[in-house]
């Protein structure tokens, strides 16, 4: 083995660490196992779970993140600081990516981190600086193709944005995450149907059992309504934005 | 025994002594008129040749033979006689012969057999042959009934067709002939039905195609049906008389096919003189025909309740619509008058109610005597009943019309003036309509506050009457419907013996009142809910809510008075300069007039202020004492309008005719508050429903749950499946229910 590859190598492996905040030796392995290629290492690193393995993160980094946003008075961030995080990660705080990265954090609270929150997530996930939170967005951008997490992100985001005090979510909220999660590559195509149909006709706040089976009614009814069933257990509300439809459709058709 | 030294009778020999008796005997039958009966010696003497021959030790026992020779003596009668005459004939002098023949036969039967009859009693049964009775019939059906059967059959049918048409017949020749049919199978049916019965079937069932095809284009449908029941009438008549009983149902079944089933429909839906119009044109008697007729054809009265539903339905509409104008040019009269719309109503709506019963009695009058009181058409009158009584008339539910018109009949000065019975009967009427109402509970809120302001008031006619309609109300509807109005009733008496007691107690203490006083105590509860107001009585009334106070609380412990001023009475002497009136006001009414004793001008706010009431109040006291009938203060400046900013004076110069009067206070419009409450109540008994069914099943699918609730309320209203699933979707998000987390068409009980 020559001079000059040994040097690359290295080069390489610090590159991977500060990416991953591996250690030397998982380095080495990732990097070995994958031909020496930093990209495909770095896939093989996240995708083989190793990264729960790592002890490596550097919790002081973390510390000063969180001491960085947190709000004055008191401990923990709030919208103020969540605000700036955003910016510092140059992402839009309405970005939808926000909600996963809450969702991965655990968070109860839209705009909000506990300290337990924040640190012991950024912990789970291996980021102890802006740069490798940074590079982990595209990847949970990319989680909510997954049915299943989908799923489990839509759920969430009902408790995650409603007021902890209350039952249902107010509707103006309700309708800016419907948006959040649905506009987005149009994953349901009523989307500004659904919306104005509530604001013209609901105009209350949303109940979670609402909540959850819209995304049931948004995942097995056929856009033209051929398959709902008027006589099953669908909300209330849901019949009446079918009702609507139909009737705007049978219009539309005249 | 034969003598054994006595020859033994060779068989030619005896047989020329019993082939002369036969011939003799073929004479007599022949009619020959110089031939004279067998006698006892001559029949005798045959016997015993027979006797002899037949006893007489092998091989001149002839016993074979001779049942041989017996049977061919009737074959060789036949032959010679009989076929040959009954070829001869045809049609109804064929059947007369037939008949003749036959009744010769069977004499011959008789008395040959009789001859023979020593055959009969050992070779016979040992050998086990045909006894000889039979062997003669046999004869003659092998031979002279199989030849001739089918002209017989195809004569009488000839006859009765013609008698179908209307001619005389001879019907004993036809029984006996039939009676031939059926003798002949000698026990069984098979002759009659086969030879005579599947032809007279079939061709029955062509004659009345034919008939039918024919009026059905020309007759009206009371023509067809008087038509068709004399026909069937005729055929059961027939049968009585001539034909076997079994044939009956069958014949029947086919003169039905044809001139009923056939043409039902276009029958019952024969323009202008279908069920629709007899029904329209009240023809109860042929329309008792048609039930009567199409009862005999399965499924045949279907259509006939069908329309009848149709028809009370489109009655009912009528009525519904009829009010509805009624209702409408009432309106526009009042706007031209210039009468508030609100006091006006009642005339039409008891109209409406009244012709709703005339209604109902007209057709349960039809149900009972045309349709013979059945459950088909009872189902259709109900349904009928239900489809229009769940209407809205006029912007009112019949459920508060029902309630109104009740309270008419109650009240005092009620629009009509009726004996006892006839409310009674109406009362009993009403109720009984009530049962195809669906939102009972409307009626029974409504009606509760009728009741309410009738007790209060003192304006119910009759504390019988009452009494009486809550037994059927809650003979109807259950004691749940009325617990409640009974408790009113009975809180009533229970206040009267109170202020009894508060009398004598009063008495007792040597307290005197400014005022005299009653005071009704009333259940929370039972009574409708009233507005509570904090209004500032006058000092003298204050002093008779204290004694009362102070009485009450002495009696009864733990019991807290709520005064509700607003329904309370008070009688006034007002002063005015031409001579003092007596005033009936209500409470609120007193309160403001007896304000102007200590002032002698107030302002509307000062009004305000001192009563301590809203400002709706305010107005419409203020309205009923300066703007109606009786101007009883002055205000300024003058108008029919009241406005804020008016001044008001006590009116020392008004007057009037009467030396009493009553001034009345317009009522709060209750119709909205009666609905909304009866919508609150109901989404309590939804969820009551829920909570109830899903606790003892705790696992249900909606649909289930949803029917479940709907059979539970339906006594009291028909709950609105959207209104279910939103109190399912209530009862979820207050954690009674939840939705199973992989089928969401299944809910769970959350204990």
């Amino acid at each position: 083995m020559n001079r000059g590859s040994k040097i690359k190598e290295k080069e390489k492996a610090s590159q991977f660490k500060t990416i991953t905040g591996a250690s030397d030796k998982v380095a080495t392995e990732c990097l070995r196992a994958t031909g020496w290629s930093v990209e495909a290492a770095i896939e093989y690193f996240y995708s083989s779970g190793l990264q729960a393995a790592v002890p490596s993160v550097d919790m002081k980094g973390i510390e000063a993140l969180f001491a960085k946003y947190k709000d004055a008075a008191d401990g923990a961030i709030r919208a103020e600081g969540v605000g700036s995080f955003c910016e510092d990660l140059g992402v839009d705080p309405s970005d939808v990516v926000m909600l996963v990265l809450s969702w991965r954090l655990n968070a109860a609270t839209m705009c909000e981190y506990t300290r337990d929150e924040f640190v012991g997530g950024l912990q789970r996930l291996g980021c102890d600086s802006l740069e490798k939170i940074k590079r982990r967005l595209p990847e949970m951008r990319g989680e909510l193709k997954d049915p299943a997490k989908w799923r489990e992100v839509y759920h969430y985001a009902f408790a995650w944005a409603k007021e902890k005090n209350q039952k249902c979510l107010q509707l103006d909220v309700a309708m800016g995450m419907w948006q959040l999660l649905f506009a987005e590559e149009r994953r349901w195509q009523y989307i500004d149907d659904w919306c104005a149909f509530l604001q013209a006709h609901h105009n209350r706040a949303i109940s979670r059992d609402t909540w959850v089976q819209l995304f049931e009614f948004v995942r097995t009814v056929k856009p033209d309504f051929s398959n709902f069933d008027e006589s099953a257990a669908w909300p209330y509300l849901i019949d009446e934005f079918v009702d609507y439809m139909r009737q705007r459709q049978a219009v539309a058709e005249d | 025994m034969s003598d054994p030294r006595q020859r033994p009778v060779e068989l030619e020999e005896g047989w020329k002594d019993m082939q002369a008796g036969i011939d003799k005997l073929i004479r007599i039958l022949e009619g020959e008129k110089n031939e004279s009966q067998f006698n006892a010696e001559q029949y005798m003497k045959l016997y015993t040749t027979i006797y002899n021959m037949c006893t007489q030790k092998p091989p001149y026992d002839y016993s074979e033979q001779l049942y041989n020779r017996y049977r061919e003596a009737f074959n060789s009668y036949i032959n010679e006689k009989v076929l040959p005459s009954l070829r001869e004939h045809r049609d109804e002098v064929l059947l007369r012969e037939l008949y003749q023949r036959w009744c010769n036969h069977k004499l011959m039967v008789r008395w040959l057999s009789r001859f023979f009859n020593y055959l009969d009693r050992y070779y016979v049964l040992r050998h086990s042959l045909h006894p000889l009775k039979d062997v003669g019939l046999l004869c003659f059906r092998d031979h002279v009934y199989v030849e001739v059967k089918r002209r017989a059959k195809d004569a009488v049918l000839r006859l009765i067709e013609r008698e179908r048409e209307g001619e005389l017949i001879d019907r004993a020749l036809v029984k006996n002939i039939l009676d031939i049919f059926i003798e002949v199978g000698m026990g069984g049916m098979e002759c009659y039905e086969k030879d005579f019965e599947e032809p007279l079937l079939r061709e029955s069932a062509a004659y009345y195609k034919r008939k039918a095809a024919e009026w059905i284009a020309s007759d009206t449908c009371p023509e067809y049906m008087i038509k068709a029941e004399e026909c069937l009438r005729a055929e059961e008549e027939r049968v009585d008389h001539y034909l076997h009983a079994a044939t009956k149902p069958k014949l029947l079944k086919e003169v039905e096919a044809e001139l009923l089933a056939t043409y039902e429909a276009q029958l019952i839906a024969k323009e202008g003189s279908g069920a629709a119009a007899l029904l329209r044109d009240d023809k109860t008697e042929d329309l008792a025909r048609m039930h009567r007729l199409f009862s005999r054809v399965p499924k045949g009265l279907d259509p006939v309740a069908d329309v009848f539903r149709e028809h009370v339905d489109g009655e009912g509409m009528k009525l519904v619509k009829e009010a509805a104008s009624a209702a409408e040019t009432k309106k526009e009269k009042d706007k031209d008058v210039g009468r508030p719309a609100k006091e006006s109503g009642g005339g039409h709506e008891q109209a409406f109610v009244r012709a709703v019963i005339a209604l109902h009695d007209k057709y349960t009058g039809y149900v009972a005597d045309c349709f013979a009181n059945s459950s088909l058409f009872h189902k259709a009158l109900k349904e009928a009943f239900e489809a229009f009584c769940n209407k809205q008339v006029a912007g009112s539910t019949t459920a508060e019309l029902f309630a109104n018109f009740c309270d008419n009949l109650l009240k005092k000065g009620g629009s009509e003036k009726l004996s006892d019975e006839a409310i009674e009967e109406s009362l009993e009427k009403v109720v009984r309509l009530l049962a195809y109402i669906s939102d009972k509970d409307l009626f029974a809120e409504f009606y509760r506050k009728r009741l309410a302001r009738r007790l209060l008031q003192d304006k119910s006619a009759s504390d019988d009457h009452e009494r009486s309609i809550l037994t059927r109300l809650k003979q109807q509807c259950g004691a749940q419907f009325t617990s409640k109005m009974e408790g009113m009733v009975t809180d009533l008496q229970l206040a009267r013996e109170k202020q009894q007691s508060f009398e004598q107690w009063k008495e007792a203490k040597g307290r005197e009142l400014a005022v005299d006083m009653s005071v009704t105590v009333l259940t929370t509860g039972f009574w409708p809910t009233y507005k509570a107001m904090d209004l500032a009585l006058p000092a003298e009334m204050v002093e008779g809510v204290e004694a009362f106070k102070e009485f009450y609380e002495g009696e009864t412990k733990h019991r807290k008075l709520q005064w509700v001023y607003t329904q309370g009475t008070c009688v006034l002497r007002g002063s005015f300069k031409p001579r003092p009136i007596e005033m009936v006001l209500s409470t609120l009414q007193a309160a403001a007039l007896l304000l102007f004793n200590e002032a002698d001008e107030l302002s509307y706010a000062e009004v305000a202020q001192r009563l301590n009431l809203p400002d709706e109040d305010v107005g419409r006291l203020l309205h009923s004492l300066s703007c109606a009938k009786y101007k009883i203060l002055r205000k300024e400046p003058e108008g029919k309008t009241l406005s804020k900013s008016d001044r008001f004076f006590f009116n020392e110069g008004f007057t009037d005719r009467m030396k009493r009067i009553k001034v009345p206070l317009p009522p709060v419009d209750e119709k909205k508050k009666v609905i909304e409450d009866v919508d609150k109540d109901r989404r309590f008994a939804i969820d009551a429903a829920i909570v109830r069914t899903m606790k003892s099943r705790k696992v249900l699918q909606h649909q289930q749950l949803v029917l479940e609730v709907v059979n539970q309320l339906s006594r009291m209203f028909k709950p609105d499946f959207k209104l279910i699933k939103k109190r399912i979707e209530d009862l979820i998000s207050r954690e009674y229910l939840e939705r199973d987390a992989q089928n969401p068409q299944l809910f769970r009980y959350l204990a």
